[in-house]
């Protein structure tokens, strides 16, 4: 048992906190916020220090690290900001898909490209009618001659209105049973004939990503675009999700953390009654709490991580480290704003975007209750 | 301390103010009996140069050789080395200066002559103790040199007045020099004058000038909207300008500008001497910074601890109100 | 061209409040986050681009306990080629002068053109160690450097002088520059950097493998000597202005318009 980071990384850690507290600028994130911009910019010099794709294999642009160290900067970017923070680490989504079933072709083709900035991923799982239930797609996907033909829709797609490609999980066999036996995902370039993104203008975070309704209208991809085996999309994206829910549980704890260190830094400064409001002990448990908090979310989602690095993919870990960080995170911007005041709550302060950044991580990725009905079927068993 | 003997520092055929502040400090030091001794290495054509210095000195050594018009170390170096033992004082002071930096530790590790850099007061009970900063100046150190028949320090430029010099009637010992060797290893070439920028700082009435507590090039205009409601310039200190966040010629301090505006408004600066040094005398000074032990709140006139991303905006709107100028759409 | 630069490791302490110690000679560093030395990071960088423009070697050097091997590390992933530690218990005390010996002993034995060190330390601040380390060695030097151009066996240098003033130098190698801050822009630490140095080992040694005697360093071998740390009146000359940020504020804009602030 050993609970202390590696030399490497640490030096991961301290990268990727100097790159961040370099770039991520409060002033730029507030205009950007306003403004509903991606930071290209940053993304694009992050994806150079190599950061991104961190977890890739060397041989298709990575670094050859493990999830472990991509969330230590998930952390460190959500960290210093939510909003910048989470718009670059989530701009290589869903591209493990091809890294973990894709063909040699498709993750040479893709991959360096995601790593280097030059591409930006996402994934498409939801639709208007399939959120936490994706047993069956709407949206099918039918051969023809070398060529798939897909149809159907997407909503709520991260970096739909900006990706280079996304990995859309369609229905390609309607009568399997079950139905999920007949799911299959595949690589659709966002230039593709018929591919239209729509994007969600107002939403309460996450305001610097773009999130997008697709309208995929026969739209046609090589039959080589097909990931991994046919039929087997609905299990793949299951696995993703084993990696994909850390990364989420990082971001929350970055976000977390992040409002923690404000909050802290407020109460030292802030006076009332003549005196710091640190000095008011009600304050200073809070914040007690919040850090104790903290520690323990981090600690979960360290684990789930190093498990998954060691080859140990359990969901029901993975569940309870997203389903502990997304509450922490929403928890701890909460009782941050608390300790604000009245300026916690103006936009112009920074613990008020955390705030609303932070709700999301309880969201996507599978719902808070989703997570708990994963581990409760683990841990009960199926009751029907 | 009977004898010091004080480095007269000059630049292009002027003497530098330091060299009168250590004069002053080497009287005080010596007292009654004493002997302050100046220490001139120059080209015979800058003699005249010695006439302000001779009146505030009990000797002055002057070793004059036609090579020594700009400061070369190495040669340098080998001109006080014939002269070292002639020099017969306890002390040498020279200036925490260009100068001072680029010679003072070389003369001591050569002679392993006790030194410390960058005193702000020194006494001498009994041994040497010279004080000085550390931590950019939030901490103050005592420190001694080890006994020896010389000892070295260099000074802070601005640590002691210059004014008040106590007249003497001294006596100058000239030295024709003649430095042979080599000395081409570093040689002088010539003196680059500061860029002239779009804006003089030093002509305005008005500075609001930000450091490194401004965080980002893009926070910059929170500093020029209040410049600009006052009527002022935007200036900065040294990181600022390193960063290129602002242009060189913005910089203020002893690498930067010195200026003297009626108000300067220091916002995240912490006040290292040698930012000091260039806006000491600025009719009212006053500092913003988030640290209420930040050097800057012991030279300036008023202050507040809060943090300038608070306070900026909020004094900037109260100037245009004052001015008229109110936000129309609000 | 090979390259040596000196790299010290230090708290940050702009923003901190900063607590004597009870030897009263120190300060207490518990809570700081320490990093490379502001001025010594602009040297890396230098002696980086030097490196990329005419190839060579980049060697590292820090005077330090285990710690320092983060500042060391991070040198090598931004792109130095080797780190060496020194540590010793009897290099405690060592003041600049001290110091330097310390470094002198250990540079003799790595071939180099140039060595880099900063103009000075953020914490101590003594600005010392580079040009002594020069004169120890035998070398042309200059101290205060903002631009380096290199021609063959020779470097023009800028020196910074005072108000906006400069200063053109030239010098031969073998030579040793101390690097003034902005200088250059450093870089960041990239992932590949870090990778590519995870498994370089760093040398270290101590008096005896420097061929130094107890007596040459620490304390003992130092000309100068800290006696004890106090805090300077601050705040002396502030009227500190209290009360809501309107209150202030209002109180600020009676002085500007008092003082001719209002231009
Ligand atoms: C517990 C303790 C006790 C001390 N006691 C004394 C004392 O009694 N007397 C005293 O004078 N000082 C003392 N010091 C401070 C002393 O060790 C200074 O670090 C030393 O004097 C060098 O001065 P500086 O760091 O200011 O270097 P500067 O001369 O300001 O530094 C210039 C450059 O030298 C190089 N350099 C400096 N230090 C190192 C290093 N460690 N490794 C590699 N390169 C380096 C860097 O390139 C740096 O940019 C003490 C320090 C500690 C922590
Ligand atoms: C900003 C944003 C970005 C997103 N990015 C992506 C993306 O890139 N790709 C993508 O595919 N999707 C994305 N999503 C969609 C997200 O994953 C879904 O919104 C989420 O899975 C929930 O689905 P739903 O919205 O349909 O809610 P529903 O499934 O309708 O859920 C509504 C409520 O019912 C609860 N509920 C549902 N089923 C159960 C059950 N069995 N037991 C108990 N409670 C249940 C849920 O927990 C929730 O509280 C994103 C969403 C947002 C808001
Ligand atoms: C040879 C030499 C020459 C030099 N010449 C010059 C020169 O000409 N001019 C010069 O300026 N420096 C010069 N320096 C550098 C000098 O030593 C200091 O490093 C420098 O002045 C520090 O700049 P600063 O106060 O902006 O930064 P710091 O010392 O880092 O201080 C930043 C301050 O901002 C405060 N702060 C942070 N955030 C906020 C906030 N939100 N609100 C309010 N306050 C905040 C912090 O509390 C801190 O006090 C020189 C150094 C050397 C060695």
């Amino acid at each position: 048992m050993d609970f202390e980071l590696n030399m490497e990384q640490r030096e991961i850690v301290k990268a990727a906190r100097e790159f961040a507290e370099g770039e991520f600028d409060p002033q730029l994130a507030m205009e950007l916020e306003k403004a509903h911009q991606f930071p290209f910019d940053i993304r694009k010099k992050a994806c150079q220090l190599g950061f991104i794709g961190i977890h890739f294999p060397e041989e298709y642009g990575g670094q050859g690290y493990g999830i472990f160290e991509n969330a230590l900067i998930v952390e460190e970017f959500c960290r210093r900001d939510s909003g910048i923070g989470s718009a670059v680490v989530l701009s290589d989504f869903s591209s493990e898909i091809i890294m973990r079933f894709g063909s040699d072709a498709q993750k040479k083709a893709y991959l360096p490209k995601v790593a280097s900035g030059e591409y930006i991923s996402g994934g498409g799982y939801t639709e208007p009618d399939h959120g936490s239930d994706i047993t069956f797609m709407n949206t099918t996907a039918v051969k023809d001659g070398d060529t798939y033909v897909i149809n159907g829709s997407k909503t709520f797609i991260t970096n739909g209105g900006i990706a280079r490609f996304l990995i859309v999980l369609c229905q390609t066999d309607e009568n399997a049973s079950p139905t999920y036996r007949g799911q299959s995902t595949f690589i659709v370039p966002t230039d593709s004939e018929g591919f239209e993104a729509v994007e969600i203008e107002d939403k309460m975070g996450l305001r610097m990503t773009s999130t997008s309704e697709i309208y995929l209208n026969n739209v046609r991809v090589p039959a080589e675009n097909l990931i991994g085996k046919y039929g087997r999309g609905f299990y793949q994206v299951l696995e993703f999700f084993d990696e994909s829910r850390v990364e989420i549980a990082a971001q929350a704890l970055g976000i977390a953390q992040g409002a923690l260190d404000r909050a802290v830094a407020y109460i030292k400064e802030r006076s009332q009654f003549g005196r710091k409001i640190a000095a008011f002990q009600v304050n200073q448990h809070k914040a007690a709490d919040m850090a104790t908090r903290v520690e323990l979310a981090r600690l979960i989602v360290y684990k789930a991580a190093w498990n998954y690095d060691k080859g140990r993919i359990d969901p029901v870990l993975t569940s309870m480290a997203k389903m502990t960080a997304g509450r922490t995170a929403v928890e701890v911007c909460d009782e941050a704003i608390q300790m604000h005041g009245g300026y916690g709550y103006i936009m112009e302060n920074e613990v008020e975007r955390f705030y609303r950044d932070a709700k999301i991580t309880e969201i996507y990725e599978g719902t808070r209750e989703i997570q708990k009905n994963t581990i409760a079927s683990t841990l009960v068993g199926r009751f029907k | 301390m009977e004898k010091i003997a004080v480095w007269v520092e000059h630049r292009q055929n002027e003497i530098r103010d330091i060299t009168f502040e250590m004069l002053g400090k080497a009287h005080q030091l010596v007292g009654d009996g004493g002997q302050v001794i100046a220490l001139f290495l120059g080209d015979p054509s800058q003699k005249g140069l010695l006439d302000k210095i001779t009146p505030h000195a009990h000797r002055t050594v002057a070793y004059l050789d036609s090579n020594l018009k700009d400061f070369e170390p190495l040669r340098y170096q080998a001109a006080f080395a014939d002269i070292f033992e002639k020099v017969d004082c306890q002390l040498i002071l020279m200036g925490q200066t260009a100068f001072g930096m680029d010679f003072a530790p070389a003369v001591a590790a050569r002679w392993e002559i006790p030194f410390t850099t960058d005193i702000v007061d020194v006494e001498v009970d009994g041994g040497l103790i010279a004080v000085r900063q550390m931590y950019s100046g939030k901490v103050s150190a005592k420190v001694s040199l080890k006994e020896a028949d010389k000892m070295l320090c260099t000074v802070r430029a601005g640590a002691f007045p210059a004014e008040d010099l106590p007249t003497v009637s001294g006596e100058v010992q000239e030295i024709t020099g003649a430095v042979e060797g080599d000395f081409s290893a570093r040689a002088f070439v010539e003196y680059l004058e500061a860029a002239v920028g779009d804006v003089d700082i030093t002509q305005a009435d008005v500075i609001v000038s930000v450091g490194r507590g401004i965080k980002d090039a893009d926070n910059i205009p929170v500093a020029q909207e209040l410049a600009d409601a006052l009527g002022g310039v935007v200036a900065c200190s040294r990181p600022v300008a390193d960063k290129k966040w602002l242009p060189k010629e913005r910089q203020v301090g002893t690498s930067g500008k010195t200026v003297k505006p009626k108000v300067y408004i220091a916002l995240g600066i912490s006040g290292a001497f040698q930012h000091q040094a260039g806006m000491k005398n600025a009719g009212t000074i006053i500092a913003v910074n988030k640290d209420p032990k930040a050097p800057i709140f012991g030279i300036a006139h008023y202050g507040i601890v809060d943090d300038l991303f608070k306070v900026v905006p909020a004094l900037t709107e109260k100037v245009k109100e004052l001015r008229g100028w109110g936000n129309s759409d609000k | 061209m090979d390259i040596i630069v000196c790299i010290k490791r230090v708290p940050e302490t702009a923003e901190a409040d900063l607590v004597i110690d009870a030897s009263k000679k120190a300060i207490d560093t518990d809570g700081l986050v320490f990093s490379i030395n502001e001025w010594d990071n602009y040297a890396v960088e230098a002696a980086i681009q030097l490196k990329e423009s005419v190839g060579g070697t980049i060697t590292v050097i820090s005077v330090g306990p285990e710690e320092n091997n983060e500042v060391l590390r991070r040198a090598l992933a931004m792109g130095a080629d080797e780190a060496l530690r020194l540590t010793d218990p009897a290099f405690e005390g060592s003041d600049a002068y001290a110091m330097a010996k310390i470094l002198a002993a250990a540079v003799k034995d790595i071939p180099h053109d140039l060595i880099l060190t900063g103009v000075q330390a953020d914490d101590d601040g003594f600005g010392a160690v580079g040009v002594a380390l020069a004169q120890m060695l035998g070398l042309p030097y200059a101290a205060l450097v903002t631009d380096i151009q290199l021609d063959g066996e020779t470097l023009t240098v800028h020196r910074e002088l005072e108000g906006g003033l400069e200063e053109v130098d030239t010098l031969k190698l073998p030579a040793l520059l101390t690097i003034q801050t902005g200088i250059n822009e450093p870089r960041y630490v990239s992932i590949m950097g870090i990778r590519r140095v995870a498994r370089k080992e760093i040398g270290v040694k101590g008096a005896g493998d420097l061929g130094l005697s107890e007596e040459a360093v620490g304390a003992k071998g130092s000309l100068s000597r800290i006696e004890e740390l106090f805090f300077p009146p601050v705040g002396e000359g502030a009227e500190i202005i209290e009360g809501t940020m309107d209150e202030k504020t209002e109180a600020l804009v009676k002085i500007l318009k008092e003082r001719g602030g209002i231009a």
